[in-house]
C-alpha cells in the first residue's frame, strides 16, 4: 500500500513536471494537437470529387488518428528527447524514482494532452456540421488502447536514439508517417496489394477502423481492439525495458 | 536549517552516526571503446567528513562519481553506500544521497518554487512539507527572490545553485557534488562553499570533484588525486605534502642536494613550486598534485 502511494505520487510530480511546458507554450501545442488535423480534413474534404456523409466520417476519423498520432508520437517524442539530451532525464535519475513511474508520468501527461487535443477537434467538428453519432465507451476505449501504443513507440525512439536529431527525425517520420502510409484518410484498395495487409494492421489503421465504428454509434470491432492491445503491451513492455537509470 | 521537519521519516537519517559511509574496492570501468576511466581504485569515506576528488579534465572523476551515485555500473568492484550494496538497490540507496551532476538540466518552464516542491515530493514529503523544503532551501541558497521566477530566466549561477538546492533536500546524509562551483560566478561559488560548510556542520558525508585548488583546500578534509584514471593519493593535505616529499626522495637521482630536482624536464626547473619548496615553505596543494602526479593541473574553465 505504502508502495503503490508513494508510485501515484511519483506518477503525479512526472506529470506535473511535464504539463508546466504546457501551461507555458500552449500555442504551439494547440498548433500540434488541433490545428493541423483540423487543416488536414479541411484539405482532404476540399480534394474529394464528391463529399458523402462516410467520406466526412472517414476524413475526421483520420484527423482524429493524426491529431493522436502527432500529440502521442511526434510531440511526446520531442519532449522525450529534450529530457534525455539536456540532462533532464539525468536529474530525474538523481532521485529514488522509479523508471516505470517516470513511463507512466509520462503516459498520464500523455494522455491529458490526446484528450485536449481530440475534444478540440470534434468541437470543431460539430461546430462545421459534420454528424458524429458517438459510441463513448468504444471511443474511449479505442483512444486509450491506440495513445498508449503510441506512447510506447514514442518512448522506443527517444531512449534509443543515438542523438538528438536522429531522435527528432524518427519521432517526426512516425507520426506522420504512420498516418498516410496506413488506410486512414483513404481506403485500403486503392494501396498497391503487396504492402497493404502490412499498412492494415498498422496501428493508425486499426484505429481508423474502431473509431469509424464508434463515431458510427456502433462497437468497435474485437480484432482491431486485441490487436491495438496487443500492439500496446509490446510498446509499452519494449519502452519500459529502455528506460533504465543505470548505464552499462 | 535544510533539515525540513522530520520530512522523510521512514528514512531517518542520522548523519552523526560514525563509521564508513562510502566504500569503494578496487573499481574498474572499462568503456567499450577500450578507454579504461577508472583503474582499481579503492577508498573509503568516513561518516561525517568532505573528501575532495581533484584532477584535471578527463581524469576520471566524473566517471568515479557517476559510479558512486549508481548512474554507472563498474566494469568490476564494489561499491558500498552506508553499508547497503549501492548496485543491488539503488533506489534505496538513493534515498540516502543527494547527488548534483555535472551536467543536468532542469525544467525550465517551472517556477524555482514549484520545481524544488516537487522534487521534494520525489524524495517523499507530502505537499506541504515539500512546499516548506522549497522555501527553506531557497533562502539557504539565496534563491529567495527568485522562488517565482521560471527556471528558463535564470543566470548559470542561479541555475547551480537550483541543482544545489535539488541534491539538499531532505537533508540527506550523503551528498555527492560533481563539480558543484565550476563555471559560477564569485558570488554564487561563495553561496555554495558556505552551503556546503553547514551541511559538513550538519554532519552530511560529502564527496565532491573539482578542478578548482582552492575549493579542495578549503572545504576539505581529505582530498584524492586522480590522474589518468588512477588514484594517485588520497590523503589531508599534510598527509599528501608528506607523501609527495617521500615520492620525491625515492625519485631523486643519487647526489642530488635536494628531493626535487627529480621534478623531470626543464619546466619543473622553472616552476615556483620548487623555489618554495626548497624554502622550506609549506607547499600549495597545486605543487603536491604536480609532484604526485609530474604534471600541472591544467584546466580549461568555461
Amino acid at each position: 500500500m505504502v508502495e503503490l502511494s508513494r508510485r501515484l505520487n511519483e506518477i503525479d510530480c512526472i506529470f506535473r513536471l511535464h504539463w508546466g511546458r504546457v501551461r507555458a507554450e500552449a500555442g504551439p501545442f494547440v498548433l500540434a494537437a488541433v490545428i493541423f488535423p483540423t487543416a488536414t480534413y479541411i484539405f482532404a474534404r476540399a480534394v474529394a470529387d464528391q463529399t458523402t456523409a462516410v467520406r466526412a466520417g472517414r476524413f475526421l476519423v483520420g484527423s482524429v488518428v493524426l491529431s493522436l498520432s502527432l500529440t502521442s508520437i511526434s510531440w511526446l517524442g520531442y519532449l522525450l528527447l529534450e529530457n534525455r539530451f539536456t540532462g533532464r532525464t539525468k536529474l530525474l535519475a538523481t532521485s529514488p524514482l522509479a523508471p516505470s513511474s517516470y513511463l507512466f508520468g509520462i503516459v498520464a501527461f500523455a494522455a491529458v494532452q490526446t484528450a485536449l487535443g481530440i475534444s478540440a477537434l470534434l468541437l470543431f467538428a460539430g461546430l462545421s456540421g459534420v454528424q458524429v453519432h458517438l459510441a463513448p465507451v468504444p471511443f474511449i476505449i479505442t483512444v486509450l488502447l491506440a495513445m498508449l501504443c503510441l506512447c510506447g513507440l514514442s518512448v522506443v525512439v527517444a531512449t534509443r536514439a543515438r542523438s538528438f536529431s536522429e531522435g527528432s527525425l524518427l519521432t517526426d517520420t512516425l507520426g506522420a508517417g504512420l498516418v498516410f502510409f496506413a488506410p486512414v484518410y483513404y481506403s485500403a484498395d486503392i494501396l498497391p496489394p503487396i504492402v497493404r495487409p502490412l499498412a492494415e494492421w498498422l496501428p493508425t489503421a486499426c484505429t481508423a477502423r474502431a473509431l469509424f465504428c464508434a463515431f458510427d454509434g456502433r462497437a468497435a470491432p474485437l480484432p482491431e481492439l486485441l490487436a491495438l492491445a496487443a500492439m500496446a503491451g509490446t510498446a509499452l513492455a519494449l519502452g519500459a525495458r529502455s528506460l533504465r537509470w543505470t548505464e552499462d | 536549517m535544510l533539515a525540513t521537519e522530520n520530512m522523510l521519516q521512514e528514512q531517518e537519517h542520522d548523519a552523526t552516526e560514525t563509521g564508513t559511509a562510502v566504500r569503494v574496492r578496487d573499481l574498474i570501468k572499462r568503456f567499450t571503446d577500450g578507454t579504461v576511466a577508472n583503474d582499481r581504485i579503492s577508498f573509503d569515506v568516513e561518516r561525517g567528513e568532505v573528501v575532495s576528488i581533484l584532477g584535471p579534465n578527463g581524469a576520471g572523476k566524473t566517471t568515479l562519481l557517476r559510479q558512486l551515485s549508481t548512474e554507472l555500473r563498474p566494469t568490476s568492484g564494489t561499491v558500498q553506500i552506508l553499508g547497503r550494496d549501492a548496485f543491488a538497490a539503488p533506489r534505496e540507496v538513493k534515498r540516502l544521497m543527494g547527488i548534483v551532476p555535472q551536467e543536468a538540466g532542469l525544467f525550465d518552464s517551472l517556477r524555482v518554487g514549484e520545481h524544488l516542491a516537487l522534487f521534494a515530493r520525489l524524495k517523499g514529503a507530502d505537499a506541504r512539507q515539500a512546499r516548506r523544503a522549497a522555501c527553506a532551501i531557497a533562502a539557504a541558497l539565496d534563491l529567495e527572490k527568485r522562488a517565482d521566477k521560471r527556471i528558463g530566466t535564470l543566470s548559470g549561477g542561479e541555475r547551480r545553485r537550483v541543482l544545489v538546492g535539488l541534491a539538499l533536500i531532505g537533508a540527506p546524509p550523503l551528498l555527492l557534488l560533481d563539480e558543484p562551483t565550476t563555471g559560477l560566478d564569485p558570488e554564487s561559488r561563495r553561496i555554495v562553499w558556505q552551503t556546503i560548510e553547514r551541511e559538513r556542520a550538519r554532519g552530511a558525508t560529502i564527496i565532491l570533484s573539482t578542478h578548482y585548488m582552492e575549493e579542495a583546500e578549503r572545504l576539505s578534509d581529505r582530498i584524492a588525486i586522480i590522474c589518468d584514471g588512477r588514484l594517485v593519493a588520497f590523503g589531508a593535505l599534510d598527509e599528501l605534502n608528506a607523501h609527495a616529499v617521500r615520492r620525491a626522495a625515492q625519485s631523486a637521482p643519487q647526489g642530488a642536494p635536494a628531493p626535487f630536482l627529480s621534478l623531470s624536464a626543464q619546466k619543473a626547473r622553472d616552476h615556483a613550486l620548487q623555489r618554495q619548496w626548497n624554502r622550506h615553505a609549506r607547499p600549495s596543494l597545486e605543487e603536491i598534485y604536480f609532484q604526485l602526479t609530474g604534471k600541472p593541473l591544467e584546466v580549461d574553465f568555461d
